[in-house]
C-alpha cells in the first residue's frame, strides 16, 4: 500500500475532528497500537516480551509485574500511559531502539481513549458485516448518502455532477477500458431522455469489453503470466484460465461461483471442461525446473504463493507473514497458516517441472470457454485468403520470375569462397570435446556452437557466409541432450556409444563482426541476412527458416543429396574484413539435431547458391510461354508459399487458422487435481521445508468463523468457507477492489490487508452496505458495478480547488469525482483505438507486439536450453494491434512499454499498482512504434474524413479525449499544422520517410499532408488528458 | 516516519521528478522550464530529493557502483587461497568440514568430494599482501584500494533465490533491489537522467551465463520509477529514447512547446496538478535525449584510457565498455550503477572457462578502480564487487577430469568493496583451511546490505517503507549489523 493512502485515514480524522465524539478503537487507536506495540505484545507468542499482550483486554486490563497496563478511565493507574510518556529511556514505550514513536496527536488520542473507558472492539474486518441503517429520508442512492455524511462531518462541499461528455468517457474507460468513440459521444450528447447516462451504463455492461477490463485487475491478483518466472522462465500455456475469467466477468457469473470455481473447480461434483479450467487460478504461480534446486523445497515456495494469493487477492489477509511464525499483527497463528497450506499440499504437481515449453503437470487439453461469433467470419476468412494466395497474379509472377532470374544469372559472378580461419569453439554446457583446426571445427553436440574466426584478408567485400557441413556423423558422436536445465548437471563423460547417422538440422545462424575478437556473438550487433540458400533441402525444413528464429523451425539438408551440405546466408549489407577483421558465428540447432563437424567460408562476388528447389529453377529457367498450365500452377504455388509480395496473405492466413483453432480446437491449460498420493502437511519451523515439526490437516484460521456444516476437508470446503455468507472478509474485499477500479483508491485503502495493520475504512458503513447488498443480489458482480456508477459520487467533476487539495489532497472523503492516469495497458489501448488499428478480438494465446529490443536473449538461457520464450519473435498482422491484456507476459523481461508505466512483472500477487509519472513515459508514447505508427493511421483516419482542417481537428479531439477543443486549442493545434505542413512541403522526401512506421499498410494519400497530420496525431496522443481517466 | 511527513514527502516524489507538482502551478511555461525549481544539483542540472531526514548521517559515500558477477564467482580459485587444498588434492574433503548440510542436486548424489586446489597460482598482492589469483594479473595492481571480505554467507544454494537475495535481500520475488532503494532513499543529484543505471552484459566463460532477471534491478514494492533503468547500446541506449523516423530535435520541441501549451490549458481548466508534473516529465525526456547520447558518446576519452581499460572497450555491450559507461554515469552523479556481468557458473570445465571469464573483468575492473581514483572519485563511490555465492572447494565431477568444475557454495564466499568508507587494502574474515567454512567473522548477506547503506549515510533500520502491513527493510526481518570492521 502506498504511505500516500496509508496516512490518508489518520489525515482524514485528526484529533482535532475526532474531539467533538467519541474516540474509536478500531478507526482511532489499533493503528497506533497496532503499529507501535504490538509487535512485541501481540499475537506472535516468540516475540512476546514481558508476557504482556495489549491486543486482548483480558490481558491488557489485569495485574503484570509491572503495574496494571491498562485502567479504563484512569490515566493515572495505566501503566501503559506511564510508559509511553515517560522521559527514561530504560522505561519508554515503544523502546528507542525499535526506531517506533507515537507522535503528539497518538498520544492524545491514546489519552483520550483511556480517560473514555478504554473500550476495546474485536478488529472489524472480523466482525461479519451488517447492513447499516440508511437515513430516513434517503434520497438517491445510498451510497450518496453514506458518502455525504462524511463531508457534512469535514465541512467540504461536493463538486456537481461532470458534464456528460466527460461522464461517459469515465463510464466507458471504466466499465470497457475504451473511450468512446466520436460518434457515440455524438449519440449521447443528443440523448435527451433523463435515463441517457443509464442506457449507457447498461451498453457498456453488456460490452464484450467490460469482461477484458475487470479481468486486468484479477490478472494482476492472480498473478497471470505467459512464463514460468524462475531462472530460465521458459513458455506456459496458461491463457485458456485468462480466457475463463473474462467470459466469467461477461457472464456476470456470481462472484462467489467465480471464485469458488478458481479454488475447487476440479472437486465441484461432475466438474465440466470449464470449472477444471478454472482452477488455473492457483497454478498462476511461478515454478521452475532449474537444476540442482531441491524440488521439496520448490514445492514449499509454490503453496507458499498459493496462500500469499488467497490471502491478499480473496480474503484481504497478509497470510504470508505467518510461514515462518505466528502473524504478529493479524490472529493468525503458524498452524493456522499451515492448515491452510495443507488444503493446497494435494495437488499433484512437480517440484522440478515445465520445460520446453510444455506446461508442468497436471495439464489438461481443452477447448476454451471463449464464446465469440467469430468461428463463421473466419472460416470465410480463411477461404478469402487461401482463394487470394491460390489465384495466380500474373504480374506478381512475372516480376518473382524475373527476380529468380536475375539472382540465378548473378550465382555464379564471381563466387569466391575463402576459409574463415577459426580459433576458437565453445558451447555452453559441454566440457570439452571440441576443436577447430584451420576454417574446420568439430563438434560432440549441443544446442548451439559458438565459433570464433578471422575472416581472410580480401579486399572484396564480404557478400555472405557459408557454413559447411559434413555428410555424416562423426562416428562416436551423439544427438544434443534434450534435457535442459539439467544438463547443468552433468559432466563431459566417456564418449558415448556411437549412433546411428542422423539428419542434422540448423535452426538459427547469428553473426556479428568486429574490430576485436569475441566468443559470443554480441545481440547488440547481429548481421541482417538478406537470403538464406541451402546445397540441398528437405521439403519441410527450407533454409529461409533459419531466419525465422524459432527454436521449431530449422534448415536439413535432403537426406538424400550426397556429400557435403551448405548453408549460405547473404548480408544485407556486406562486410569488409579490413574493418572488422573478426567475425562470431553462432550456430543453433534448436531442437533438431547437430552437425557434428563443418567448416566456414567467407563469400565473396555472389552466393553460389539457391533457395529453390532444382524443379523451380527448371521452371524459373523455361521460356515465357513453354510451361504447362501444370508447370505454371506448380510456380504460382511456390510463389504463394514463399514469395514476399504474399507474405502479408500467409501471415493473416496463419492468424487466422491460429484464431481459429484457439477457438475450436483443445489446448494445453495447467489445473488443480488432487494427487493419487497427496503429500503431508506439517508445520514447518521457520518456514524451512527442511524442518517438519507437527503433522497437520487441512482447516481454517481460528480466529475466523468456522467451515460450514458439511464442508468437506479439501479445496472445495475451503472454497465454500471463503464464500460463506459468515465469512467476514471475502465480500468486502471484493468490493473494495471494484471500488478501488472505479474510485483509483479503495474504501480501505490498503486493499490487500483488511487485518490490524491495514486501514480503517474512510466510509466503513458504505463498505458493509455494498457488501451486504453485493451478497445479498447473489454476488450479482455487473449489479454492484451498475449500483456504484449510477450514484451522484461517482459522476462527480474532478476539479480540486485549493481548499480540498488542502484539506484532503487524496480525495479520501470523495467530495470529487476520481481522476487518475490510466494504467499501462489502457494507454496502448486507447492510441490503437483512437488511430482504428485495434483489433478487437477476445482471448486467445498471446501476443507478441512491437519490442525496441530482444530484452528475452539479453537474460534468458537462449542457446542452451529447450524451454521456450528465450529469445523475442515478433509477431505480425492483427497480433500487432491486440489489446495490451493479451501481450505475452514474461515475467524476467515483461514488455517495456507496459513496465513503464507501473505495469507488475507478475510474479506475485499485485493488488494495488503505482501510479508514477516520468520521462521514461514520455518516451514510450513520443517514440515507440506502436505509438508512431498509431500517430500515423489516425492522420490518415482524421484525413479520411470531409470537411475543412477545423472540421477534421474537431473530430479528432472528440475521438481522442472525448470533447470539443476550446478556440485556444484549435488555434494550437492549426498552427502546429500550419507549420509541420510547411515543413513537409519543403521537403517531401521527408515526409514519406516520416511515415515509415509500423507495418500498417500506408494510406494512399500526399505524403507531406498525412505526414504533418501525423505529427498532430502525435500531440493529441501525447495529451495528458489522453492518458488520464478524469 | 511520521505519516503526515511521510505523505507529504510522497506526494512531492511520486513522480521522477521529485518536485511538489503544485508548486510550479502558475508557472509560465517557456521552451524549457526553470531548472532553479527543481532545486540545484551540479551546475545544469536538476536534482531529485530523497526522503527527508536522509541520509540519517554524513555519508562516506554518495554513490554506489555494483559490480554484479552473476553466475557465482569462485572464492576458492580468485581469493581465498587455501595451500592445504594442493596437499589434499584429489583426496576426499574431511567429513568434519563438510558438515552435513544441503548441497545442490547437482552434487548431493556425488561418491566422493575430492579437494581441488586453486586452478592457478597467485601471489600476496599491494603493501598487505592480499591474495589475488594470477587470473587477475590487473586486479593484483590495484590490490591497495581493495577491501575483501573472505567470510560472507547466504542460505541460498541455487541461482535464482541466490542471486535475488543479493539483489533484493530476500530470496522470493516481489522484493525492491538495492539501486531502487539507494533511488528511493536518497534521489538524485542529476535529474536528467535516471537515479539508477542497469547494465547487463554476457561472459565468455560461459555463453549464456545462468539467466537473470528485470526483478534483480526492479523496484518491488517501491514506486516503479525507483526501477533501474537499462542502458544498452544501439540507436537506443535508454529503450524508446529515439525520435521515430525524421524527427530532428527542433522538430520535437516544437511539438513540445506545442503540448505544454495544450496540457497547461486543460490543467487551468480542470485543476489538475498531475498535469503540470507530466509537462515537466516530457521536458525531462526531452532533455535525456541530449544528455544520455553525450553520456555514451566515448569519442571524447583519451587514448591512453581506451587502452587502459582494454581492447573490448570498444565492443559495444561488453563488460568493459559497460565499466566505462559506468565512470560517465558516476561522474554524472549517477546515484546507483551496476553492471550484471554473465557467465560465473564453473560447474563444468572449470580450468577452460574460468580464464576466459577473468580475462573479460580484470582489466576493466582495475582500470575502472585507477580512473575513479585519479579522477577523485573513489573517496566518495562506494564499489561493490559481490556474486551470489561462491564455490566448492570440492570437484564437481572427477578430480582431474578437463570436464570437471565446482558447485555452488553459500556457505562461505569472498566479494570486496572499495572506495568510499572503507578500509583500503584490508580484509575482513576468514574460512577455514579448505575455504569450505567460515573461521573469523561471518558476514550475511543482510550485513553486507547494512553496510553499504552505512557508507551512504543510511541506518538500514530506519530506513524502511510500509508494505502489506510491515515496515520493510532491505537487511529483512531478521537482524543485520553493520560490518564495522570494514569501515574506514
Amino acid at each position: 500500500m502506498p504511505p500516500v493512502l496509508r496516512s490518508l485515514a489518520f489525515l482524514a480524522l485528526p484529533l482535532s475532528v475526532i474531539a467533538a465524539e467519541e474516540v474509536r478503537y478500531n478507526r482511532d487507536i489499533r493503528p497506533i497500537l497496532s503499529e507501535n506495540c504490538f509487535s512485541c505484545h501481540g499475537p506472535d507468542e516468540k516475540s512476546r516480551k514481558a508476557k504482556l499482550r495489549l491486543d486482548l483486554p483480558a490481558d491488557a486490563l489485569k495485574e503484570h509485574k509491572s503495574g496494571i497496563p491498562i485502567v479504563p478511565g484512569d490515566l493515572k493507574k495505566s501503566e501503559v500511559w506511564a510508559r509511553i510518556t515517560s522521559g527514561d529511556e530504560d522505561d519508554v514505550m515503544p523502546p528507542p531502539k525499535s526506531h517506533l514513536k507515537l507522535s503528539a496527536d497518538d498520544k492524545a488520542k491514546v489519552k483520550a481513549w483511556l480517560e473514555q473507558g478504554a473500550k476495546y472492539e474485536d478488529h472489524w474486518a472480523f466482525i461479519p458485516p451488517r447492513r447499516p441503517a440508511l437515513p430516513a429520508d434517503l434520497r438517491g442512492s445510498p451510497i450518496d448518502a453514506f458518502v455525504d455524511q462524511g463531508l457534512r462531518r469535514s465541512g467540504l462541499k461536493a463538486n456537481g455532477e461532470a458534464d456528460r461528455a466527460t461522464l461517459l468517457r469515465r463510464v466507458s474507460l471504466d466499465l470497457t477500458g475504451l473511450a468512446p468513440s466520436a460518434e457515440e459521444l455524438d449519440a449521447f450528447l443528443k440523448d435527451a431522455s433523463p435515463d441517457a447516462y443509464e442506457k449507457q451504463v447498461d451498453r457498456l455492461l453488456a460490452s464484450p469489453h467490460f469482461g477484458e477490463r475487470m479481468a486486468l485487475d484479477w490478472l494482476d491478483a492472480a498473478r497471470y503470466a505467459d512464463t514460468n518466472g524462475f531462472s530460465i522462465d521458459g513458455g506456459r500455456h496458461l491463457w485458456l484460465w485468462r480466457d475463463w475469467v473474462i467470459q466469467a466477468f461477461n457472464d456476470n457469473k456470481p462472484y462467489d461461483r467465480f471464485l469458488l470455481e478458481q479454488l475447487a473447480g476440479d472437486l465441484v461434483p461432475n466438474a465440466t471442461d470449464a470449472q477444471l479450467i478454472a482452477t488455473g487460478f492457483q497454478r498462476n504461480n511461478m515454478n521452475t525446473h532449474e537444476g540442482g534446486t531441491i524440488p521439496a523445497e520448490n514445492l514449499l515456495n509454490y503453496n507458499a504463493d498459493r496462500l500469499k494469493t488467497l490471502g491478499e487477492a480473496v480474503l484481504g489477509l497478509t497470510l504470508a507473514c505467518a510461514q515462518c511464525h505466528d502473524h504478529k499483527f493479524d490472529p493468525i497463528s503458524q498452524k493456522d497458516y499451515y492448515q491452510l497450506y495443507a488444503y493446497f499440499n494435494t495437488l499433484g504437481d512437480a517440484g522440478l517441472d515445465g520445460n520446453g515449453g510444455n506446461n508442468s503437470g497436471p495439464a489438461v487439453a481443452k477447448k476454451t470457454v471463449l464464446r465469440t461469433d467469430e468461428e463463421g467470419r473466419l472460416q470465410a476468412r480463411i477461404a478469402a485468403l487461401r482463394r487470394t494466395l491460390a489465384t495466380r497474379d500474373d504480374a506478381v509472377l512475372a516480376a518473382w520470375i524475373q527476380e529468380q532470374r536475375a539472382w540465378l544469372a548473378d550465382r555464379t559472378k564471381g563466387t569466391r569462397l575463402h576459409p574463415i580461419n577459426l580459433t576458437k569453439i565453445s558451447t555452453p554446457n559441454s566440457g570439452g570435446g571440441f576443436t577447430v583446426e584451420g576454417n574446420t571445427f568439430k563438434g560432440l553436440g549441443g544446442a548451439a556452437y559458438d565459433l570464433l574466426g578471422e575472416l581472410p584478408k580480401t579486399t572484396e567485400p564480404i557478400v555472405a557466409l557459408r557454413l559447411v557441413f559434413q555428410p555424416k556423423m562423426t562416428p562416436g558422436g551423439k544427438p544434443a541432450p534434450k534435457k535442459g536445465a539439467a544438463k547443468d548437471a552433468k559432466v563431459a563423460a566417456e564418449p558415448p556409444a556411437a549412433p546411428a547417422p542422423v539428419a542434422y538440422q540448423v535452426s538459427a545462424v547469428d553473426v556479428t563482426v568486429d574490430k576485436v575478437p569475441g566468443d559470443q556473438v554480441n545481440i547488440h550487433k547481429l548481421q541482417k541476412f538478406s537470403r538464406v540458400t541451402a546445397s540441398s533441402v528437405d521439403a519441410a525444413h527450407p533454409p529461409g527458416n533459419v531466419r525465422a528464429m524459432n527454436a521449431r523451425l530449422a534448415w536439413q539438408p535432403d537426406l538424400k543429396a550426397a556429400g557435403d551440405q551448405s548453408l549460405t546466408l547473404t548480408f544485407v549489407k556486406p562486410i569488409s574484413a579490413a574493418e572488422t577483421p573478426s567475425i562470431t558465428t553462432q550456430v543453433y540447432f534448436g531442437t533438431g539435431r547437430p552437425p557434428l563437424q563443418g567448416q566456414l567460408f567467407a563469400v565473396t562476388g555472389h552466393d553460389d547458391g539457391t533457395d529453390l528447389p532444382q524443379d523451380i529453377i527448371a521452371l524459373v529457367q523455361t521460356p515465357e510461354g513453354s510451361r504447362t498450365p501444370e508447370q505454371t500452377a506448380q510456380l504460382w504455388d511456390y510463389v504463394a508459399r514463399t514469395g514476399e509480395a504474399l507474405r502479408r496473405t500467409r501471415v493473416d492466413l496463419a492468424n487466422a487458422e491460429e484464431r481459429l483453432a484457439a477457438l475450436t480446437q483443445p489446448q494445453s491449460t495447467m489445473v488443480m487435481n488432487i494427487a493419487a498420493k497427496p503429500r503431508e502437511t506439517f508445520i514447518l519451523n521457520r518456514g524451512d521445508y527442511s524442518q517438519p515439526t507437527t503433522k497437520v490437516g487441512p482447516g481454517t484460521p481460528a480466529a475466523l468463523p468456522p467451515l460450514p456444516a458439511g464442508a468437506p476437508a479439501n479445496r472445495l470446503g475451503l472454497a465454500q468457507w471463503a464464500v460463506m455468507k459468515e465469512n467476514p472478509l471475502t465480500a468486502r474485499v471484493a468490493v473494495n477492489r471494484l471500488w478501488k477500479t472505479l474510485f483509483g483508491s479503495g474504501l480501505v485503502a490498503s486493499a490487500a490487508d483488511f487485518g490490524l495493520q491495514g486501514e480503517w475504512p474512510s466510509h466503513p458503513e458504505l463498505l458493509d452496505w455494498l457488501a451486504v447488498e453485493f451478497m445479498e443480489s447473489g454476488w450479482d458482480f455487473k449489479r454492484l458495478t451498475r449500483t456504484i456508477v449510477t450514484s451522484a459520487t461517482y459522476k462527480r467533476g474532478s476539479a480540486a480547488s485549493a481548499e480540498m487539495l488542502a484539506q484532503d489532497p487524496a480525495n479520501r472523503l470523495l467530495a470529487r469525482g476520481a481522476r487518475f492516469r490510466l494504467p499501462a495497458e489502457l494507454i496502448r489501448d486507447n492510441a490503437l483505438r483512437a488511430s482504428g488499428l485495434l483489433v478487437p478480438q477476445l482471448g486467445g494465446p498471446s501476443v507478441n507486439p512491437y519490442s525496441p529490443f530482444d530484452l528475452w536473449r539479453e537474460v534468458s538461457h537462449y542457446g542452451s536450453t529447450p524451454a521456450t520464450a528465450q529469445n523475442f519473435v515478433q509477431d505480425h498482422g492483427d497480433k500487432l494491434y491486440r489489446r495490451s491484456l493479451y501481450t505475452y507476459w514474461k515475467r524476467t523481461a515483461p514488455p517495456a512499454n507496459m513496465v513503464a508505466f507501473d505495469a507488475p512483472n507478475r510474479e506475485v500477487c499485485t493488488v494495488t499498482r503505482g501510479n508514477t509519472t516520468t520521462p521514461l513515459q514520455a518516451l514510450v508514447t513520443l517514440n515507440d512504434v506502436q505509438f508512431a505508427e498509431a500517430a500515423r493511421v489516425l492522420a490518415a483516419r482524421i484525413l479520411g474524413r470531409a470537411g475543412d482542417d477545423e472540421a477534421r481537428l474537431r473530430w479528432a479531439f472528440r475521438e481522442v479525449v472525448s470533447r470539443d477543443p476550446s478556440d485556444k486549442e484549435l488555434a494550437v493545434a492549426r498552427r502546429a499544422l500550419a507549420r509541420e505542413r510547411q515543413r513537409y512541403a519543403a521537403d517531401p522526401a521527408r515526409a514519406t520517410a516520416a511515415l515509415q512506421v509500423g507495418e500498417a499498410p500506408l494510406a494512399a494519400l500526399p505524403a507531406p499532408e498525412h505526414a504533418a497530420w501525423m505529427q498532430v496525431g502525435a500531440l493529441l496522443l501525447n495529451l495528458s488528458e489522453t492518458v488520464t481517466r478524469n | 516516519m511520521d505519516p503526515r511527513a511521510e505523505f507529504s514527502n510522497h506526494l512531492t516524489r511520486r513522480t521522477f521528478l521529485g518536485q511538489t507538482a503544485r508548486g510550479v502551478g502558475g508557472l509560465a511555461l517557456g521552451t524549457m522550464l526553470m531548472p532553479e525549481l527543481l532545486g540545484a544539483g551540479k551546475a545544469g542540472t536538476e536534482r531529485v530529493a530523497g526522503l527527508p531526514g536522509l541520509p540519517h548521517f554524513a555519508p562516506k559515500a554518495k554513490r554506489v557502483l555494483c559490480l554484479f558477477q552473476s553466475g557465482g564467482l569462485s572464492h576458492v580459485d580468485l581469493f581465498d587461497h587455501k595451500p592445504m587444498l594442493k596437499q589434499m588434492a584429489g583426496k576426499d574433503l574431511p567429513p568434519s568440514i563438510k558438515g552435513t548440510q544441503r548441497l545442490t542436486g547437482m552434487t548431493s548424489g556425488q561418491g566422493s568430494y575430492p579437494c581441488t586446489p586453486a586452478i592457478k597460482d597467485g601471489k600476496l598482492c599491494g603493501k598487505n599482501g592480499l591474495w589475488i589469483s594470477d587470473l587477475l594479473p590487473h586486479l593484483q595492481t590495484v590490490a591497495d584500494e581493495l577491501c575483501f571480505i573472505k567470510s560472507l554467507h547466504t542460505e541460498a544454494i541455487n541461482h535464482d533465490p541466490a542471486i535475488t537475495f543479493l539483489n533484493t535481500g530476500n530470496q522470493q520475488p516481489g522484493y525492491a533491489s538495492m539501486g531502487a532503494w539507494a533511488s528511493y532513499g536518497l534521489g538524485t543529484e542529476n535529474a536528467n537522467l535516471p537515479a539508477f543505471v542497469a547494465m547487463v552484459s554476457q561472459g565468455t566463460g560461459k555463453n549464456p551465463g545462468q539467466p537473470v532477471f528485470s526483478r534483480l534491478w526492479g523496484s518491488g514494492f517501491l514506486p516503479s520509477s525507483h526501477q533501474g533503468v537499462g542502458l544498452r547500446p544501439g540507436a537506443n541506449p535508454v529503450l524508446y529514447l529515439q525520435n521515430p523516423p525524421t524527427v530532428d530535435g527542433e522538430q520535437r520541441r516544437a511539438l513540445l512547446d506545442d503540448l505544454a501549451q495544450l496540457n497547461e490549458e486543460r490543467a487551468k481548466e480542470i485543476g489538475d496538478p498531475e498535469t503540470i508534473t507530466r509537462i515537466k516529465a516530457y521536458e525531462m525526456a526531452f532533455r535525456m535525449q541530449t544528455s544520455v547520447p553525450d553520456l555514451t558518446d566515448i569519442s571524447q576519452e583519451s587514448r591512453e584510457t581506451l587502452a587502459a581499460y582494454g581492447p573490448e572497450v570498444t565492443r559495444p555491450g561488453s563488460y568493459a565498455a559497460n565499466c566505462l559507461l559506468a565512470r560517465r554515469l558516476l561522474e554524472r552523479d549517477v546515484r546507483f550503477v551496476q553492471l550484471f556481468h554473465r557467465g560465473w557458473d564453473q560447474h563444468i570445465a572449470l580450468s577452460r572457462q574460468l580464464p576466459n571469464q577473468c580475462r573479460d573483468i580484470d582489466q576493466p575492473t582495475a582500470a575502472l578502480i585507477k580512473d575513479l581514483k585519479a579522477r577523485g572519485m573513489l573517496e566518495d563511490t562506494l564499489v561493490v564487487f559481490a556474486t551470489e555465492f561462491g564455490r566448492t572447494a570440492f570437484s564437481q565431477g572427477g578430480f582431474g577430469n578437463p570436464g570437471a568444475g565446482r558447485d555452488h557454495h553459500g556457505r562461505s564466499f569472498t566479494v570486496w568493496l572499495a572506495g568510499g568508507g572503507v578500509k583500503p587494502g584490508f580484509e575482513f574474515g576468514a574460512t577455514d583451511e579448505f575455504g569450505y567454512n567460515i573461521a573469523k567473522d561471518p558476514v550475511h548477506l543482510r550485513d553486507l546490505h547494512a553496510t553499504i547503506l552505512h557508507c551512504l549515510g543510511i541506518d538500514h533500520e530506519r530506513f524502511t517503507f510500509k508494505f502489506r502491513g510491515l515496515n520493510v527493510k532491505l537487511t529483512g526481518v531478521e537482524e543485520a549489523h553493520v560490518v564495522k570492521g570494514v569501515l574506514a
